[in-house]
């Protein structure tokens, strides 16, 4: 994530209504607020996110807005001088004493402050006014119209004028005038601040003012409790940065040492989950270029990216790149993610041996740009992955043509379902393109080389993604879908590591619990006093890939601490004397996470030790789960 | 054997030396520091054992077992083992020597992990670390920050990989684990290479011990540095160096007296003063903050009570914090049963109810207990009146009554034979006991400073008055003035009639509001 706004980002205004506009930062242009005003572009880029900016009025001679960053001490002064303890701190009010008339009139007449609830700002406090009228608000619509056009100073003029036109300010009590003053000002007042577009923000975003069913109506405390409970973190670096091509067999001997950090997604909220898993394994932002190398060439907004992509080599250290390929690659428009990662060890080595010591271009042709560690692998029921969010980052999982630069374009997988369960029925991956001998490559037309380049990449890619995927041995399972999990379950418990945990969210309760009974300790003592028939006289290995019936729909033994939790953040307002919950909030899915663990049962019969009484208590009411 | 924490990368089985999680039951966990066998240790001829209500778990057994296994219980001699530690600090015992002496001659030295005899019953599995699991099982120091919170905090001070995040208040570990897994991103391999890290602060020196000695066994060491300091006086800096940290989480019970030594700079007299608080100590030296100069500081507090949190607030608005948000997390967990309920199931059976499961079954058994209790009366009746019509009142009542019992007696044989964890409707209800409170988090934000010099940088090389296009939404002038020029081009081009071209833009402008 930049500390500054770059060129292009995608970045989040919050308005003082408390609304967001969120827009992609275009250079040389003006970025309009509505009736807040509008301003150049160019003033927010390469500028710090959080800031708080006011509009200035129009400079003589200028056509555009300046920006004025509002000091936290301005933002606070009405809050910190109605506090009690704001004694010593008396009224800095700061800046903006052009001598303006209304100004000077607030200043003497009124004292007030205002609150927001959303940032916890303010509230007020007033000295009398005396303003003798008959009509409530003075003001007319013209009069409040031509203020709003001619109005300087922020919009502070405006509404400190509609507050002294208000002949029944004298009448209101304190909360009601903040009340009113604070109404005013969220309509009025022309600041705003500029926040990052990281994941918590495009879930709000989404969550608030986009439409919630599309993230399935995830808050943040429950990305975090399945990010938390799938134990989803960095997973180490590329283990076979140097083991090359040859390494076919380097995994059984690592693997005594380290695991790969790989993890299994199902994912129906548009890629937010994905997003959010990638944010914490530290994939999700292409790198910065720390040197800050664009702030010379403002213009062009390449050069950033430029540089990213040395980052990137830098940091999963992979520049096998054969100069030769890049070349003979840059001729078609349409090329997939460009081999700049080294093959990590082929999974199907009887389809790769045959290619090996070949032609280089042949050779390069089945590398795998894939990473094999620190990976999600996200499995799809359409034919494409449904990865939406993942645009506001700066990658297209549906695009072929992805820059390389970014780190998903290495560590992410997509699979379907159809491609894991049944790949021999999938014409991606069983139509593999025959070995060309060079000669009869060369004499073809540049476009039908192309052509079979492209899909002979591409079905090395789905050859490389299905296999590693149905070895298993994943580090983890995160799933928020609207598919039955208990169907999920039972092909992706036997892809799990043993001790693999597994966290599933799901916007109503009752699929869950269907879950949790699956695994309840009833069944669990079942399935090991009395097994199914079907299930005797298998191997441990058969019974995971249980393909359930009535009484059992998924093998209990598998799985271990199967449990359901709900979690619920409540806001507050903290204010001087007026701490309380907020009045409202959001209502809508609750939104409940499954947690387990993926265990390996022990061969044989096991019987379980605990208070059994009788038969039939110890059916049911073994105490050990 | 890796040197990587466990919690990290645990590998894919368990290995000597290192944590691993004995799981007994969903509320039992138990953390186990797994050992090679080295002859009787601690009076077991097994080497170490783990002893749990389910049986007892030589080490030997637990190790190079790929996670997650479930571990069967071995038969291990912990009867005579106290006896024999007893007589061997001396104490003669003189009961039962002669069965200490057959065991004992028996087993000492001989036993190795091959000729364990697999008990009957009883079985744990074994998991791998996790914070989540390490803040079940973990020895409490203090409160703990648990699950829900530490997930959510980490969530929103947006602890990622690589960045560098201060703890004051160690506690009990919870949170330095969870934040340790959140920012790593590899270990230092030299004393220049940046990675994430947790700077750890602690006050009590019993606990800055423990804590000490939990990250080396952890093998946390570079990922976590925990320093012995009263943060109140004394302020951030490790060895009087700024650890830049963008994130900040103070489990302190007066976070506000912290909060001045985490300004981009020295807080002024006033600032102090207004917010209660004494002068900052080392006056003397250059201010450092300990706050990454470049990035915006993300900062959680975490309070029980509503006066701390008040407090704190004041002080951060005073201090320049933003964003200042209150929340509390209310997290619940939920038990799933099968409820059963019916008037043909067993009596005594757990989680069953022997009521009436629905009307028909309630009249079914009204009508019964009301036939009964006519065929009784009409007998006393019969008793009393002598008179000979009891042949037809028992015809008439008899098949009724016979059909229900028979009806009731197949289903409770039904019952009995269907499986009970078949049976019932799923229900769900919340744990019996709920953490209703655990603390108020406070989060704000510090942006990072943008001096005069630095703007005008940027005004320089991002020069305004040159604006092409406007994005976002569009006051009422702008998109008139969008139109009129859209249109303007549409005319060079096509060289359209003035006339409609002004027709168009009124009527889209009376179209919009």
């Amino acid at each position: 994530m930049h500390s500054l706004v770059q060129p292009h980002a995608l970045v989040a205004l919050k308005l003082p209504s408390g609304n967001l506009r969120v827009l992609e930062v275009t250079p040389n242009t003006t970025i309009s607020l509505g009736k807040y005003g509008s301003f150049p572009s160019n003033l927010i880029i390469h500028r710090p996110y959080h800031l708080t900016y006011e509009l200035q009025d129009k400079q003589p001679g200028e056509s555009f807005n300046r920006l004025r960053i509002v000091p936290a001490s301005e933002l606070y002064s009405d809050i910190l001088s109605s506090g009690a303890s704001a004694s010593a701190l008396e009224e800095e009010t700061p800046v903006v004493n052009e001598g303006d008339d209304a100004d000077n009139a607030m200043s003497t007449g009124i004292e007030y402050s205002l609150v927001d609830p959303e940032s916890g700002a303010v509230v007020a406090r007033t000295d009398r006014v005396e303003i003798d009228a008959s009509a409530r608000q003075t003001l007319t619509t013209e009069e409040i119209e031509a203020l709003k056009k001619d109005g300087t100073d922020a919009g502070r003029d405006i509404i400190a004028k509609l507050l002294l036109s208000h002949t029944a300010i004298d009448q209101k009590t304190q909360y009601s005038l903040a009340k009113y003053k604070l109404l005013k000002t969220k309509k009025y007042i022309r600041r705003f601040s500029v926040l990052p577009m990281d994941v918590p923000m495009l879930a709000h975003w989404q969550l608030e003012v986009k439409d919630p069913s599309k993230i399935l109506d995830m808050r943040d405390e429950m990305i975090a409790l399945l990010g938390c409970w799938a134990n989803v973190h960095f997973g180490g670096e590329d283990q076979c940065e140097n083991s090359g091509a040859k390494g076919v067999d380097s995994r059984e001997q690592k693997g005594f040492e380290s695991t790969a950090g790989r993890w299994l997604v199902v994912d129906d909220t548009g890629g937010l989950l994905v997003a959010a898993m990638a944010e914490r394994m530290g994939i999700l932002y292409s790198p910065e270029n720390e040197a800050g190398g664009n702030h010379k060439e403002p213009t062009s907004p390449n050069v950033g990216q430029k540089e990213c992509s040395h980052n990137q080599k830098a940091i999963t250290n992979q520049e096998d790149l054969p100069s030769g390929t890049s070349k003979e690659h840059d001729g078609s428009t349409r090329e997939p993610a460009p081999e700049h990662e080294d093959s990590t060890e082929p999974k199907a080595p009887q389809s790769t041996r045959t290619s090996h010591g070949e032609g280089k271009s042949r050779c390069n042709d089945l590398k795998v740009p894939y990473a094999s560690s620190n990976t999600i692998t996200v499995i799809h029921a359409n034919q494409q992955p449904n990865l939406t969010f993942l645009r506001e980052y700066g990658f297209d999982a549906t695009n072929p043509a992805q820059p390389s630069d970014h780190p998903l374009a290495s560590h992410l997988m997509t699979i379907s379902w159809l491609q894991l369960i049944k790949p021999e029925l999938d014409p991606t991956y069983t139509s593999e393109m025959p070995d060309v001998s060079p000669e009869v490559l060369r004499s073809w037309k540049p476009n039908r080389r192309g052509t079979y380049h492209r899909k002979r990449r591409r079905w090395a890619k789905i050859r490389h993604v299905v296999d590693t995927t149905r070895e298993g041995e994943f580090s983890g399972l995160v799933v928020a879908s609207t598919m039955d999990p208990i169907s999920i379950m039972r092909h992706a418990v036997p892809l799990l590591a043993g001790g693999a945990p597994i966290a599933i969210y799901s916007q109503a309760i009752e699929p869950l619990t269907a879950l949790a009974d699956c695994y309840s300790i009833a069944r669990r003592a079942a399935w090991v006093s009395n097994p199914p028939e079907e299930a005797v006289g298998k191997t441990p290995l058969e019974l995971e890939q249980w393909a359930g019936n009535e009484e059992f729909p998924l093998n209990p033994s598998l799985v271990l601490g199967a449990a359901l939790q709900t979690s619920r953040v409540r806001k507050w307002q903290v204010l001087p004397g007026r701490t309380h919950p907020l009045m409202t909030s959001k209502g809508g899915a609750e939104g409940y996470v499954f947690t387990a663990w993926r265990v390996k049962p022990a061969e044989g019969k096991i019987e379980a030790r605990g208070k059994a009484r009788t038969r039939k208590r110890k059916l049911e009411g073994s105490t050990q789960e | 054997m890796s040197a990587v924490s466990p919690f990290l990368d645990p590998g894919p089985r368990t290995t000597p030396n290192s944590l691993a999680v004995a799981h007994l039951s969903r509320d039992s966990i138990q953390p186990i520091y797994l050992k090679e066998t080295s002859g009787t240790t601690d009076g077991y001829a097994e080497g170490p054992v783990l002893n749990t209500r389910f049986g007892s778990f030589p080490h030997s057994t637990l190790l190079n077992k790929p996670w997650g296994s479930q571990i069967r219980a071995s038969v291990v001699d912990t009867g005579s083992r106290g006896r024999r530690l007893k007589r061997e600090h001396g104490e003669h015992v003189a009961d039962g020597e002669k069965l200490d002496n057959s065991k004992g001659d028996s087993t000492p030295g001989t036993t190795s992990s091959r000729d364990l005899k697999v008990a009957p019953s009883g079985f744990i599995h074994i998991l791998p670390p996790t914070p989540e699991l390490w803040t079940i099982s973990l020895p409490h120091r203090t409160q703990v920050v648990y699950t829900p919170d530490y997930s959510y905090i980490l969530h929103r001070i947006r602890a990622r990989p690589g960045m560098k995040i201060i703890e004051a208040g160690a506690g009990s570990g919870s949170f330095t684990h969870a934040a340790a897994r959140a920012i790593y991103n590899g270990y230092p391999k030299d004393a220049h290479d940046v990675k994430g890290k947790v700077f750890s602060f602690e006050f009590n020196h019993d606990r800055y011990q423990q804590m000490q000695k939990e990250i080396e066994d952890h093998r946390l060491d570079g990922i976590v540095q925990i320093t012995h300091r009263d943060v109140y006086n004394h302020g951030f800096l490790v060895d009087n160096e700024s650890p830049g940290a963008e994130c900040v989480f103070l489990d302190l019970p007066a976070p506000w007296k912290a909060l001045p030594h985490l300004a981009r700079n020295r807080p002024t007299q006033s600032q102090l003063s207004s917010s209660g608080l004494d002068n900052l100590q080392d006056t003397g030296s250059e201010w450092k903050s300990p706050l990454r100069p470049d990035r915006t500081a993300y900062l959680c507090t975490f309070s029980p009570c509503i006066e701390q949190v008040t407090r704190t607030v004041d002080v951060m608005r005073h201090l320049g914090w933003m964003e200042i948000e209150m929340v509390e997390v209310a997290h619940r967990r939920i038990n799933v049963m099968r409820e059963r309920i019916g008037l043909h199931l067993p009596a005594g059976e757990r989680g069953s109810t022997q009521t009436a499961a629905n009307v028909e079954e309630a009249i079914a058994k009204l009508q019964e207990v009301e036939g009964r209790y006519k065929t009784s009366r009409g007998q006393s009746q019969d008793v009393d009146i002598e008179m000979g019509e009891d042949d037809e009142t028992a015809v008439e009542n008899n098949p009724i009554d016979g059909s229900k019992t028979t009806l009731l007696s197949s289903e409770v044989e039904g019952a009995q034979s269907a499986k009970p964890w078949m049976s019932g409707r799923v229900i769900h209800r919340t744990e019996p006991e709920i953490k209703t409170h655990t603390s108020y988090l406070v989060f704000a934000l510090l942006p990072q400073e943008w001096t005069e010099a630095q703007e005008s940088a940027a005004f320089e090389s991002w020069p305004c008055g040159k604006e092409r296009k406007v994005i976002g939404k569009l006051d009422k002038e702008a998109r008139k003035q969008e139109k009129r020029e859209l249109l303007q081009g549409k005319k060079r081009k096509k060289d359209t009639d003035s006339k409609s071209e002004a027709e168009r833009p009124l009527s889209k402008k009376s179209k919009t509001p």
